[in-house]
């Protein structure tokens, strides 16, 4: 049977590190695609999403089970991002540019990777759109999206309201909805 | 019953499950009779799956091997001891023990003053001595800063904190964009 989040969390705080590797193994990819959908850049995306566990690995002796994990996971992960993109000065690559590569290297080893949504231009068209969205609505897009998180845990992640995350996702989509035009 | 935008601008919360039940209905009963909102639901659904689809072929492409080799590799490698200092510091200075780290700064920057009255006005009688300080009393941006002020005899203390100074990993951080 599949431990809960607290009983692995609990394991750790005993100094299980098997348990802590579940932890990382089930939430690892989730934690990258909020990174990367707030930093754009692949590299820098995967540095942030390590040192988030590292950090994780480190306070999780002072976790009480108080909001759920992934939550507190999640805001560890947004913090060191917000705080990765305020130092760097350099100019990030397009998510564009990042995700073209992924499907390119995907395009040679596998199946179509795009293969869902059966349309080129679509899928063309739409990430170029995520990569027009200002970080704020990218966040809630990936939060909601890729975790199906509520909107009162992406509230908590984010530091803003329900409301706040209600109307960020709205006016995200609508974006993302004018900038596919016909191809919906 | 809802009219056209205000069914539009609750869709996605609609699609996403958000609504209380009298406004889930209210949006239910506005579609089954709308063709136009019944279209704009058919292409948040196809905007769902489109995102979905992009986002998890990113995801899926992180092997979890070398992730967790380099995390673990950061656990072990990564020198523990400036952490270890910082979080013996915060729990020092944070919280109730604050209580006693404030006035501690106080009493000690009014001992160096005096100290320094005393000296100088042995060294030098008749000059004006003015004095102004600010000490960091913690981790989390709070200061004291002590002006004084000889021709007056005024002595101002001043606690403030500075407004940078978050810490990520603690539960009641929140972030703001």
């Amino acid at each position: 049977m599949e431990l809960s989040d607290w009983e692995l969390v609990q394991k750790c705080q005993s100094g299980e590190m098997s348990a802590f590797e579940d932890l990382v193994s089930r939430y690892y990819q989730k934690v990258y695609m909020v990174i990367l959908g707030l930093l754009r850049n692949r590299d820098d995306a995967m540095e942030v999403a390590q040192e988030t566990f590292f950090r994780a690995y480190r306070k999780i002796k002072s976790f009480q089970g108080g909001s759920s994990f992934y939550t507190w996971l999640y805001r560890i992960a947004v913090n060191i991002a917000i705080d990765t993109q305020r130092r760097q000065k350099r100019n990030p690559l397009d998510f564009r540019e990042t995700m073209d590569e992924v499907l390119e290297e995907q395009n040679e080893v596998a199946k179509d990777p795009f293969s869902d949504v059966h349309d080129k231009e679509l899928r063309d068209r739409l990430v170029q759109a995520i990569n027009d969205l200002t970080p704020e609505h990218k966040a809630v897009i990936v939060l909601r999206t890729l975790e199906g998180l509520s909107y009162k845990d992406i509230g908590e992640i984010l530091g803003c309201s329900e409301g706040t995350v209600m109307s960020r996702l709205h006016y995200a989509r609508k974006k993302l909805q004018s900038k596919l035009g016909g191809f919906l | 019953m809802k009219n056209c935008d205000s069914t539009r601008e609750s869709l996605g919360a609609w699609l996403d499950g958000e609504l209380d039940r009298a406004e889930s209905e209210a949006v239910r009963a506005h579609l089954e009779g709308c063709v136009a909102c019944k279209e704009e639901q058919r292409q948040l659904e196809k905007l769902q799956v489109a995102l979905k689809s992009v986002l998890d072929s990113e995801a899926s492409r992180i092997a979890f091997p070398p992730f967790w080799s380099s995390v673990q590799q950061r656990i072990t490698e990564k020198s523990a001891w400036r952490e270890d200092l910082v979080d013996w510091l915060r729990s020092v200075f944070s919280g109730p023990r604050i209580a006693w780290a404030i006035p501690a700064v106080i009493l000690l920057l009014l001992g160096v003053l005096s100290g320094d009255s005393l000296v100088s006005g042995f060294r030098s009688f008749g000059q004006r001595n003015n004095f102004a300080s600010v000490e960091s009393i913690d981790a989390y941006g709070r200061n004291v800063a002590l002006l004084r002020e000889d021709e007056t005899k005024t002595t101002v203390i001043w606690l403030y904190q500075n407004q940078e100074g978050e810490d990520e990993s603690t539960t009641e951080t929140r972030p703001s964009f």
